[in-house]
């Protein structure tokens, strides 16, 4: 391998890399980022066989070759190098050698033909979506996602394409997001679960348009020059339709930043691990209020347009929070049923076609 | 008219009845008895009501010809001892010819018997009275059907449980057996539900771990260690198995004598005793004991229900205890360290200031002497609080002053005893409040206490102490733990458990017993934050958990809590509930080992372990304070 190409676009392309290589990994070779010449490119690829990540960058090619080469250390020495300019070469077997400005660095690598075959589902049919409608998408439902790793939480989100539009749907077993987009003119009978570590490198990606492609076990999102591969999740994800409740009838419409204001601040007083906040809904005001026997009390209330009949449930602030956070529109619709229903919140005129959270209450 | 009459034989049968027959689980006890004494090798059990309303038990032993069908109903009719002398070597598992007597007493009875295929005869007995006897066909064996049991003693009908209770200490009794007998097949079934199936296997060490297996599933049979052929002899054998450390989690205990089912308090005790003994713990692992001696040298005949036995040889059970012993060292998988937890707990009063370094020290001094000189009017102006001390020669201010003064290793009285200061005096009054007696835990000599010195940190992991008879080390994040065990736990109990409503139940798949056992408990439950509700298949939909826990902890609680054993009513399910909370809480919270810490911060560390409840073990069991004892430590520099 001689090539030469741009330091800045280099590093621009090998950032990303970073959050798939495992950094902790029994396997050397996947926390290396595999390096390919051919033509006028050089092709950069890493996975931890769950979740993969290609792309390239314009190089001037005179001598074709491969290395994998530790991902990390890669990436301090582009990002500490000046010159915009770099050299890589294969001088020797198994040492690539980095010529940026006036520094030289000879990095030892492994042998590309260590590094996984990475699926290849070129041949499936494309299918475009606007990528900023899908990153919001993803943003809006991220949370809800479990981080626990176990056989009872799915560590994904379900992607469902539909007549009426583009479905991503995330629960952690206590709450569930939802949220739908009208992008259309795609027909799909079943969900797809993807993976949690694919939709948070998803969020770093920027462009106009993804192309989206999926196989019997794998789905591929390219966006620009960057493809990302994934395993589809095995598992069930719940009913999602039947368990958004649709009979909830007591409503209230509030300030969605005044109402994250006011749980923010009396969630301080919760502890730890049993984060509740009691949620009091009455005619005109809605209150909120915590009680720690460690710590002490708070209270606030928020006025409101309710006029029905009183209501109290528990609530976890940071599931609140989340939802808040992510929504855009100036305010947001709660529908309540009774202590032991779930909370379903909406944002009031939001962008999307449907958006949707979740919350089960907690038992005071 | 008289007024003590002689008591009619039925009425007897009745009453004699009630130490017999309990409930369903004492009928299926007597006629599996029954079926194994007649060398069955398949006995199907099939309950009704949790066998309230229907028990029928068949084998295919040797059966019992058409006069014997109707003789085993007599009271005190038994084929399986002739003269008192037998009673002496009794093989058999029954033998008091009370059980069948007992039973038909206050049932419904149908035999159906016979010696040799098709020449059978069945009899029918209701509360006692013989209704019908008649020659039938049936296959060599014997099948009793016990029918509404209790149906003529409402008294003790009232005693019997819920079915799912009833059922699950039939399914134990079943287990029992099953256990003790590897070469007969065992089917239980409720309401045309298999519960259990056993297929026979042999009967010696690898016939009985396949059992165990088939019995409590694969993953507990791989985690026991047999205890050592060793303790074979021509007139005794003590052989089965012990679990290793990841069978704690459930209490299965179960002890055979001489392949009967026994509650023997001296066998449990002794081997309580060797898992403290040898683990350092009070997370008992598994036991399958099975002790094997000559019948003339044990008495069955203590308890109707034989489920307490007496051994003749009083070092039976020690010899016991030193198999127990061996195994659970094998079962730990560790070499014993010369390193020991202190043992019992004496409790000596004495001041934990001034014992950890110099800073400390002077400000040990410093506080100690100031109460003195306030509160004693009778120092008057004296600028030297320690002459003030003296000068006041009795009361405790002198003792106090006496150990400030002197070398460590006396006695100081406890703050407390200071009289109580804002009395008038020159000397400013002290900013400082008296603490509470401390009390330190000594491993020393009685009544001789002596200060601990902190020696620092090993490793960022451990801390040195120098004790009055040794070397401590402590394990630092075992003590913290423990310290915010007994700190969660108290305020836990203090509130109100929240509990998290889950957006679809959550399945639990356990075993049949298992379920029962959760739904006995469901009601309990609910206050501790656990909602379930049982579904079919021995699976438990679980709707809603305490806040505190994940939904992989809360699984993991309610799994350890399925195969626990012990009898818990509301109260203390959930004092243990939350001991366990509080136990997963404090490990996640507590002081990582590789952390170092200040000297100030070992200080207060190790004067808060020894104040605790339990200083000595962490609540997983494991010990928190090992010492090295100087006549060990001088032996092995070869000074002994």
């Amino acid at each position: 391998m001689d090539i030469s190409l741009s330091r800045l676009e280099f590093l621009n392309e090998i950032v990303p890399m970073q959050g798939v290589v495992e950094r902790r990994t029994t396997i050397p070779v996947l926390s290396h980022i595999l390096l390919r010449a051919t033509d006028d490119r050089l092709h950069i690829a890493a996975t931890d066989l769950e979740v993969s990540l290609t792309s390239w960058c314009a190089s001037k090619v005179k001598e074709e070759g491969a290395i994998a080469i530790q991902a990390k250390k890669l990436l301090e020495i582009v990002r500490a190098s000046s010159g915009d300019e770099l050299s890589l070469r294969i001088e020797q077997e198994g040492v690539l050698t980095i010529l940026v400005g006036k520094s030289l660095f000879r990095i030892r690598g492994l042998p590309a033909d260590e590094f996984p075959t990475l699926p290849n589902i070129e041949g499936e049919k494309p299918v475009r979506i606007p990528f900023q409608t899908f990153r919001g998408m993803v943003t809006k439902v991220f949370y809800a996602i479990s981080s626990e790793e176990s056989r009872f939480q799915l560590s994904g989100a379900l992607l469902e394409f539909r007549k009426e539009g583009l479905v991503l749907v995330a629960t952690d077993g206590h709450r569930l997001a939802l949220v739908e987009s009208s992008v259309k003119g795609i027909d799909e009978a079943d969900g797809l679960l993807v993976p949690r570590k694919a939709l948070q490198e998803l969020q770093r990606f920027e462009g106009e348009e993804m192309n989206f492609r999926h196989s019997d076990h794998h789905l591929s999102f390219t966006v620009g020059r960057r493809q990302l591969i994934c395993r589809i999740l095995e598992g069930t994800f719940p009913d999602y339709e039947r368990v958004i409740s649709k009979d909830n009838d007591r409503q209230v419409v509030v300030d969605r930043q005044q109402l994250a204001a006011v749980i923010n601040r009396v969630g301080l007083l919760t502890g730890d691990r049993a984060r509740a906040i009691r949620m009091e809904l009455e005619a005109g005001t809605l209150v909120f209020s915590a009680a720690n026997p460690d710590l002490g009390e708070a209270r606030e209330e928020i006025g409101c347009d309710y006029a029905g009949e009183s209501l109290s449930l528990g609530i976890n602030p940071d599931y609140f929070g989340h939802f808040l956070s992510v929504t855009d529109t100036e305010k947001v619709r709660l529908e309540l049923k009774d202590e032991n229903s779930q909370c379903v919140a909406y944002p009031v005129d939001g962008l999307e076609q449907r958006y949707v959270c979740v919350i089960m209450p907690i038992r005071l | 008219m008289p007024q003590i009459r002689i008591l009619e034989d039925r009425l007897i049968s009745q009453i004699a009845a009630g130490e017999v027959v309990e409930r369903p689980a004492s009928v299926v006890k007597e006629l599996v008895e029954n079926s194994i004494d007649a060398g069955a090798h398949d006995v199907s059990i099939e309950l009704e009501s949790g066998g309230k309303r229907r028990v029928v038990v068949s084998d295919d032993g040797r059966g019992m010809d058409a006069d014997d069908a109707l003789l085993a109903f007599d009271r005190h009719a038994t084929s399986k001892i002739v003269e008192f002398d037998d009673l002496e070597q009794v093989a058999t598992l029954g033998f008091r010819g009370e059980a069948l007597a007992s039973i038909a007493a206050v049932s419904r009875v149908e035999l159906r018997t016979a010696t040799s295929p098709g020449d059978g005869t069945l009899v029918r007995i209701e509360g006692g009275r013989v209704k019908r006897a008649e020659p039938i066909a049936h296959p060599q064996g014997t099948r009793l059907e016990i029918a509404s049991l209790f149906f003529n003693v409402p008294a003790r009908r009232k005693f019997v449980k819920r079915p799912q209770t009833e059922l699950r200490r039939a399914l134990e009794v079943v287990q029992g057996y099953a256990l003790a007998h590897p070469e007969v097949r065992f089917t239980l079934r409720h309401e045309g539900r298999a519960l259990l199936e056993t297929i026979p296997t042999r009967d010696d060490g690898v016939g009985i771990r396949e059992r165990i297996a088939q019995v409590f599933g694969a993953p507990l049979s791989r985690n026991l260690v047999e205890i050592p052929l060793d303790f074979i002899t021509e007139e005794e054998a003590i052989t089965g198995f012990v679990g290793n450390q990841q069978t704690t989690r459930g209490r299965r205990l179960f002890v055979f004598v001489n392949r009967r089912l026994v509650r023997d308090r001296a066998v449990l005790a002794s081997f309580y005793r060797a898992v403290r003994e040898e683990w350092k713990s009070d997370d008992y692992p598994a036991l399958f004991l099975f002790l094997d001696v000559e019948p003339r040298e044990v008495d069955v005949n203590v308890h109707p229900q034989k489920a307490e036995v007496r051994f003749r040889d009083p070092t039976f059970v020690d010899r016991v205890g030193t198999a127990l012993r061996a195994t659970l060292a094998a079962a730990r998988g560790e070499e014993p360290a010369p390193l020991r937890v202190p043992r019992g707990m004496p409790q000596v009063q004495a001041a934990w200031e001034g014992l950890g370094g110099r800073q400390v020290d002077e400000a040990g001094r410093q506080e100690a002497w100031r109460p003195i000189a306030s509160g004693s009017p009778s120092s008057g102006t004296t600028s030297s609080p320690t002459l003030s001390a003296i000068g006041t020669p009795t009361g405790p201010q002198r003792d106090s002053s006496l150990a400030v003064e002197s070398a460590p290793g006396e006695v100081r009285e406890p703050a407390a005893a200071y009289p109580p200061f804002g009395s008038s005096g020159r000397i400013a009054q002290p900013t400082w409040k008296p603490e509470e007696p401390r009390m330190v835990p000594l491993s020393g000599r009685s009544g001789e206490a002596r200060p601990f010195r902190i020696l620092g940190q090993y490793k960022g992991t451990m801390i040195l102490l120098e004790g009055p008879d040794g070397l401590y080390l402590i394990d630092q994040h075992v003590a913290h733990e423990r310290l915010l065990y007994e700190r969660v736990r108290r305020s836990l109990h203090a509130e109100r458990s929240t509990s998290q409503t889950l957006l679809t139940p959550m399945l639990l798949e356990l075993g049949q017993s298992e379920a029962l056992r959760l739904e006995e408990l469901a009601a309990a439950l609910e206050p501790c934050g656990f909602v379930l509700s049982p579904m079919s298949g021995g699976a438990i939909a679980l709707t809603a958990i305490p806040t505190v826990l994940s939904i992989d902890e809360a699984e993991a609680i309610l799994q350890k809590l399925a195969t626990s054993s012990e009898e818990l009513d509301g109260q203390g399910l959930r004092q243990k509930l939350l001991d366990t909370l509080a136990a997963s809480l404090a490990c996640q919270a507590a002081v990582k080992m590789h952390h170092p810490m200040t000297l100030d911060k070992m200080e207060r560390l190790v004067s808060e372990l020894f104040k605790a409840e339990q200083p000595y073990a962490c609540p997983h069991g494991r010990p928190v304070v090992l010492v090295m004892g100087d006549v060990e430590l001088e032996r092995r520099f070869g000074r002994r």
